[in-house]
Parts: C-alpha cells; sequence; structure tokens
C-alpha cells in the first residue's frame, strides 16, 4: 500500500512543510533574547528532525533510516543534558565561592571587633 | 485503502500539532511560557506522526523501532523540560518578575 504514488508525494509534502517548520524554529533559536530560548530552539528542531528521519524511511523503504533517528533522539537528549548540567554546576559552585567568601568576611569582621574591646 | 488514510490523516495531524509548536514559540514572550509550546511538538506531534507512519507500514521490525523511539522520546522530555527551566531559574537575576517563584529546602 505505500509504494503507490500518492502516498509518496504525501509523505514528500509533510518533509517539506517540516523543514520550513525547521528553519522558522532556527530563526527562533537565533533571535532568542537568552540561552535558554536557544536551547529550547534546538530542541525543537531535534524532534522535527526525528520525524522527518522516520517519514523518509517510509519514503525511501529503508529500515536503517529508523536506527539513525534512534540514534538522534539520544543524542539530542545527551546534548541537553550536558548544557543545562554545566550551567546548573557552575551555578552552584559560584553560590558557595560566594557563601564562603561572606562567611571569611564575617569572621574577620568579628575577630576586629575583639581585638579592638581589649 | 482504509490503512492509508488513517496513516495519512494521523501523520497530518502531527504536523499540524509540530506547526501550532512552532507558532507557540513565536507568540510567548518568555521561556517558561515558549518550553509549554515546544512540549506539544516532543510529545504530541511525535506520537501522532510516527503513529500514522506504524499504520502505514503495519506491523514490522521498522514500526517497532518508531514505537520504542516514541517510548525513549516519552521518558527523556521531561526531564530536558525539567532541566532547562531550572537552569532559567538559576540563571535569571529578576525571576520574580515573570513568575511567583517558591524558595524550596536546598540539597546538600
Amino acid at each position: 500500500m505505500t509504494d503507490s504514488a500518492f502516498v509518496n508525494t504525501y509523505l514528500l509534502g509533510a518533509c517539506i512543510v517540516l523543514a520550513v517548520l525547521i528553519l522558522l524554529s532556527i530563526v527562533r533559536a537565533i533571535r532568542g533574547s537568552r540561552f535558554t530560548d536557544r536551547i529550547v530552539g534546538v530542541n525543537l528542531v531535534g524532534t522535527m528532525t526525528i520525524i522527518i528521519m522516520c517519514i523518509l524511511s517510509v519514503y525511501f523503504q529503508q529500515a536503517f533510516l529508523v536506527d539513525i533517528a534512534i540514534l538522534y533522539a539520544m543524542l539530542s537528549f545527551i546534548a541537553i543534558v550536558v548544557l543545562t548540567r554545566l550551567v546548573i554546576v557552575r551555578r552552584r559552585g559560584q553560590e558557595e565561592r560566594e557563601r564562603a567568601e561572606a562567611a571569611e568576611r564575617e569572621a574577620a569582621q568579628k575577630a576586629k571587633e575583639e581585638g579592638s574591646a581589649t | 485503502m482504509i490503512q492509508t488514510i488513517i496513516g495519512l490523516a494521523l501523520l497530518t495531524l502531527g504536523v499540524f500539532v509540530a506547526c501550532v509548536a512552532v507558532i507557540g514559540t513565536y507568540r510567548f514572550h518568555y521561556v517558561l511560557n515558549r518550553m509549554h509550546a515546544t512540549a506539544l511538538c516532543d510529545t504530541f506531534g511525535l506520537l501522532l506522526s510516527l503513529a500514522g507512519l506504524v499504520v502505514l507500514l503495519g506491523f514490522t521490525w521498522q514500526s517497532a523501532k518508531m514505537v520504542l523511539i516514541v517510548v525513549f522520546m516519552w521518558l527523556a522530555s521531561p526531564v530536558m523540560s525539567h532541566l532547562i527551566a531550572r537552569a532559567e531559574v538559576l540563571t535569571h537575576t529578576h525571576i520574580e518578575d515573570e513568575c511567583e517563584v517558591i524558595p524550596f529546602e536546598r540539597r546538600v
């Protein structure tokens, strides 16, 4: 049933629509005001690329393209986890450093007050 | 014949949901609102389009792998959304202007 000309044309049309949507979300990722906007745009591109790969695997009757789509899903997941994890860990380290500096300053202040009292 | 019609209808619905997601990223003006729209494409768009392709293909290994992709993305997408939202809340300097933030007990 899938080898009729109408179904093939329809699948190609869906691919073209998704390609236009990918271009639009790349524009969104470039225009995004914050870095999380860009990450969200890249996430959208990844999901639509997976859909396009699955459609093409039906269009070309090639089963291996679905394997590549699985790989792409895992890759986009890993990329986003690594990017956001990096930001979170860096931010946490910064907060800890600030807290340590504040404690140090407080201790120095206390020592100075004790010194002036005696 | 009925198989082809159902498959193509599901595929069309999936592409429509992807359109809605991209329009949503343009209509909203803040990241946490935009994530609301993109989660639609991650879950429902992927499920509908791949369900349409599975109906077109029938019962093969290829369609089993497509089901595997849907299961993986449904497990991974909430994790990705959570991490992106957490990075946003941690790095935004005036998060209180955008939304209400409830401070939580910090893990050691």
